[in-house]
């Protein structure tokens, strides 16, 4: 094989892994923007979406129907954990609703536990999918490229809904001057219970992804959170194209550290994040700028 | 401060009631310490390793005259958490044996602390080569050595000419397990001129999850054969994601240091044909013992007897006969009892060495296809294709 | 602002008669402990709880008295405890007074320049720096492999003699001599700890807490200050480090990971933060939660989760509130 096809096969690879990476660090980014909620439990949040979809995807639906379900079951779980044990919070400091979520991750993943077992799963795909594609001398798998896909579908759509529509411009406006939005008459806690949705339902798009591209099984969140973790700080928090931009150089350093040097590859990521947080501590693009 | 004064008293007074030693029953049992993984990356063989030492307990009924009584504990695969396990099962609940343990991590921590403990452990899933002669109330009986499974795999890959020519590329999980393994394997292939790609073998974290760099690694050295050292819940991941890329279907072999658990193995389904590898025992085996144990499993649990369940039985079944032979619940006497003694189970004569506490028994290879017609129903099989002898294994005694 | 003011219970500076007795009967009970009633199961357990307590009050002084918050303290228990291991595996196997010195000055010297970075910002940026830093010690840990063991951990830690205030008390193998020497260790910390805590350096950690801006303004040097708070939370932590090796006599980078860190989160808000003592009580309520749970069932996950969200939900200032609390709602009663 030829060093074209390896560099390829890498840049194709670092791009699968910034695009999960990206989009669910964006839900716990729009989270966290619009009611300053930071959720630990988005890992399985995540992880659930991937078992829904595994569960839909075996019962004989079509990928692309579950690829459309799986997300709006997560989301209706999100609306769930909203209004229970979320919406409580609100009031309180941030510290509490972090140990709070702390304790839904492990509420959520003994549930995936007790409900799907221990071992791990795959997601049928369909045929078409199952194939590689040859790319100047590499053969690259379809379902990869079609992960590509889906990640730019996503970004895209949501970058249209919160730049063009008033839901969206909405949005935007309060997570930057919240006072000003709700004395226009929006109830912020439509805001807030519109932000936890639409972030658990990314997680649950990220979630079904995933689970072709990697491997379903009850911990799967756990690595996720902690990635997407250090994507969000890198970029900034709150900040959704710092979000694009660390997801990106983060799968971009994973994936290269992982080929060239192999047993250090996590050290070069944390060590990465050390060192531009020491230099700018708000991350790459600032705190908050929800944009 | 009144208040203050109450609330203390009254924690001291919550602490002490939560803490008052719960009375020893009538028909004083005798207790088993079942230490194992039950949540975490090696979940499912934990739970495959519980299901073995029940029914071995459940066949046996007895010890001494007396009910036997295993106590479960969940290591979660971490040693700290391991070891306050152990104390706990020692100290509280009055366990005269612990058994179980997988990842020679967890193995060793508890290695290390049996002096204060003073029970015999008899692990099941410990693979380190450290374990030879480690304590002399420290065995095992289970899941093969990785230097017997080395000399499995590097004798199959001799006697088969489509594994022989090839180069192998190594990659092993990064833990002491991994490492040990993948330096078995390449000191003994380099012996028998095999051909390994990388000697300095690749080293992957235990969490990776996206394994497509280091396929892209393979793919692009332009290795015919991969030779891994993974955690049995990974191994068809790997062959799930490698195929994904078209690895196996470009002609790569792959060999394994774990046998691969048949649950996986299932859900990885065609990705997973094709993978070599020296195991204890796989239902394939056809001898009456062996159909006997697996109908019976089968009929227990509805899950696929796995080699992680077969041989858990079989160590629980030498830890009884322990007991019996020594004659009573004493730690000294139990470990003297161990040295020497050997099971008829599933997999033939499975006989714990007197000179370093590590059994010896017989082996498989296999390798992974499309299943025949099963009782279990399961699509993937490890077909056996050949079998080594306890001594060819060794190590010698 | 990281910390509501009305989640931190007012604290008297000076101990009053009633809760110097209170500590003495709980000192003189911990002690007595192992000679009435010797499972060493509970003594190993208690023994836990106290070092991790000291973790947690070692977080209390800087979450719930300078008002900053660490996702990952237990970074430096490990590193005190891996610098311990290996002074006592590689240096000298006999002197663990002088290891512990060791220990605590060579956390010291990796936790300062990582304050120095860490307090230039505030708020959540100081706590997700916390994590980075965090990560990093832990892969380092486990990667480092011909040092520190990687993932298999440190072992071989010699069991050496302990000598408290002259008298030879045995050998750290002993699980009673450990809980003894932890007990010891745990009180005078505690004691030191408060006594610094209340001094004007504490107050002044206090007015920082309360509003940076304004204790900006009355001339006080807040970045020193939060690093003074920093470091005083990371040298408590590595003498808890130190107990954790000499105990366990094991010490491996699950301890260092970012899962436990939170564990040790919950322990100071269960207990109740800015208190000292509060954070104890919550190691004790923690662990034995855990331990009673997971022994229980092996969906222990799902239980625990629950028992965090209702102590979060219901009982907001921690175990510590419990009296405010009770009192509140006997006075809607009468």
């Amino acid at each position: 094989m030829g060093g074209v096809s390896t560099a390829i096969d890498i840049t194709l690879n670092s791009l699968v892994l910034g695009g999960v990476f990206l989009i669910v660090a964006i839900g716990l980014n729009i989270i966290y923007g619009l009611s300053r909620v930071m959720n630990l439990a988005h890992g399985s949040l995540y992880a659930l979406g991937a078992y829904s979809g595994y569960t839909l995807v075996s019962t004989g639906l079509n990928f692309f129907v579950a690829l459309l379900l799986a997300p709006l079951l997560v989301g209706v779980a999100g609306l769930l954990i909203e209004r229970t044990v979320i919406a409580p919070m609100r009031s309180r400091s941030i510290v509490y609703t972090l140990i709070l979520t702390y304790g839904l991750m492990f509420f959520i993943d003994g549930l995936i536990k007790y409900t799907w077992g221990n071992e791990p799963r795959f997601i049928d795909l369909p045929a078409f999918m199952r194939e590689t594609l040859p790319i100047l001398g590499t053969h690259y798998p379809v379902f990869r490229l079609m992960t590509l896909l889906i990640t730019a579908v996503v970004m895209a759509g949501l970058m249209l809904f919160l730049s063009r529509t008033k839901t969206g411009m909405t949005l935007r406006a309060s997570s930057t001057i919240p006072e000003m939005v709700s004395c226009l008459g929006v109830n912020m806690k439509y805001v807030h219970i519109g932000a936890f949705v639409l972030g658990s339902v990314l997680a649950g798009i990220a979630g079904i992804i995933a689970g072709p591209l990697t491997t379903i099984d009850p911990i799967m969140g756990h690595e996720m959170l902690i990635s997407s973790f250090v994507v969000i700080v890198i970029g900034g928090l709150g900040s959704l194209r710092g979000a694009v931009i660390a997801a990106l150089l983060i799968g971009a350093v994973q994936t290269l550290a992982e080929f060239f040097i192999t047993d250090l590859a996590m050290v070069i990521v944390y060590m990465l994040m050390a060192i531009i947080l020491a230099i700018k501590p708000r991350g790459i693009l600032g705190e908050g700028k929800f944009e | 401060m009144m208040k203050r004064l109450i609330i203390v008293s009254l924690c001291m007074f919550l602490s002490f009631t939560m803490f008052v030693p719960q009375q020893a029953a009538a028909a004083d049992p005798v207790k088993i310490g079942v230490i194992v993984p039950l949540t975490g990356i090696v979940a499912q063989g934990g739970l495959e390793m519980k299901m073995g030492i029940e029914m071995a307990a459940e066949e046996k009924g007895t010890l001494l005259g007396r009910p036997i009584e295993l106590i479960v504990e969940d290591t979660q695969v971490k040693p700290p958490i391991a070891v306050t396990k152990a104390e706990k099962l020692v100290y509280k609940d009055g366990a005269v044996a612990l058994i179980g343990v997988f990842s020679s991590g967890v193995g060793l921590a508890l290695a290390k602390n049996i002096d204060k403990l003073n029970v015999p452990f008899l692990s099941t899933h410990v693979m380190t080569t450290a374990f030879y002669g480690l304590n002399p109330m420290v065995f095992r009986s289970g899941q093969l050595a990785n230097d017997q499974t080395a000399v499995g795999n590097v004798k199959g890959i001799m006697a088969r000419p489509d594994l022989k020519d090839r180069t192998y590329y190594v990659i092993v999980h990064d833990y002491a397990w991994g490492h040990d393994a993948g330096q078995r394997f390449i000191e003994l292939a380099k012996k028998n001129g095999i051909k390994i790609y990388n000697e300095d073998f690749d080293k992957a974290p235990i969490k990776t999850k996206d394994w497509s760099s280091y396929i892209s690694k393979i793919k692009a050295s332009g290795v015919d054969g991969v030779y891994m050292a993974f955690i049995t819940n990974v191994i068809p991941v790997f062959a799930k994601q490698a195929y994904d890329f078209g690895l196996q279907q470009a002609g790569v072999k792959m060999v394994s240091a774990a046998a691969p658990g048949p649950l996986e193995l299932e859900a990885g389904g065609e990705a997973c044909y094709g993978i070599f590898g020296a195991s204890d025992w796989s239902w394939d085996v056809n001898t009456p013992e062996s159909d006997k144990w697996e109908m019976a499993f089968w009929k227990k649990y509805k899950t696929i007897p796995s080699d992680a369940a077969a041989h858990s039985y079989v160590g629980a079944m030498n830890l009884f006969k322990g007991i019996e032979k020594a004659g009573s619940t004493d730690p000294k006497a139990i470990a003297d009892a161990l040295r020497g003694i050997s099971y008829d189970g599933p997999y033939g004569t499975v006989r714990i060495s007197a000179k370093d506490n590590c059994m010896r028994n017989s082996a498989v290879l296999t390798e992974t296809m499309a299943a025949p017609d099963n009782p279990f129903g399961a699509k993937v099989v490890m077909k056996v294709l050949q079998t080594f002898p306890a001594e060819e294994l060794g190590p010698p005694e | 602002m990281m910390i509501d003011r009305t989640s931190i219970p007012a604290d008297t500076k000076y101990l009053t008669p009633a809760s110097i007795a209170a500590i003495a009967v709980v000192a003189v009970a911990l002690v007595m402990l192992p000679f009435v009633w010797d499972n060493r199961f509970y003594i190993s357990l208690i023994n836990e709880m106290l070092i991790f307590g000291l973790l947690a009050m070692s977080l209390d002084v800087l979450l719930g008295y300078t008002g900053l918050l660490s996702f990952m303290h237990n970074a430096y228990l490990g590193i005190g405890a891996y610098v311990v291991g290996l002074f006592l595996i590689h240096i000298s196997p006999t002197s663990i007074w002088f290891a512990a010195l060791v220990g605590i000055a060579a956390t010291s010297l990796i936790a300062l320049p990582v304050g120095w970075v860490q307090v230039r910002t505030g708020g959540l940026a100081f706590a997700l720096l916390t994590l980075a830093f965090g990560m990093m010690f832990h892969t380092v840990v486990w990667k480092w492999y011909s040092l520190t063991g990687g993932d298999d951990g440190l072992m071989g830690v010699p069991t050496p003699e302990v000598h408290l205030f002259g008298w030879s008390l045995g050998t750290t193998g002993d699980p009673k001599v450990m809980y003894l020497t932890t007990v010891v260790v745990v009180g005078l910390c505690y004691l030191l700890t408060r006594r610094i805590i209340h001094s004007p350096f504490g107050s002044v950690l206090e007015a920082i807490r309360e509003n940076e801006d304004r204790a900006a303004f009355v001339g006080i040097n807040v970045r020193r200050y939060k690093l003074y708070g920093w470091m005083l939370a990371c040298m408590l932590a590595s003498i808890a480090g130190a107990l954790f090796i000499l105990y366990k006599g094991y010490i491996g980078p699950t301890t260092m990971s970012a899962f436990s860190g939170a564990g040790v989160l919950m322990m100071v808000l269960l207990g109740g933060m800015g208190t000292l003592w509060g954070p104890l009580i919550g190691a004790v309520i923690f662990i034995y939660i855990s331990d009673y749970i997971s022994t229980m069932t092996e969906h222990w996950e799902i239980y625990l989760g629950l028992v965090v969200i209702l102590l979060v939900l219901f009982l907001p200032t921690g175990f510590v509130g419990i009296g405010d609390h009770l009192k509140r709602f006997l006075k809607r009663k009468g």
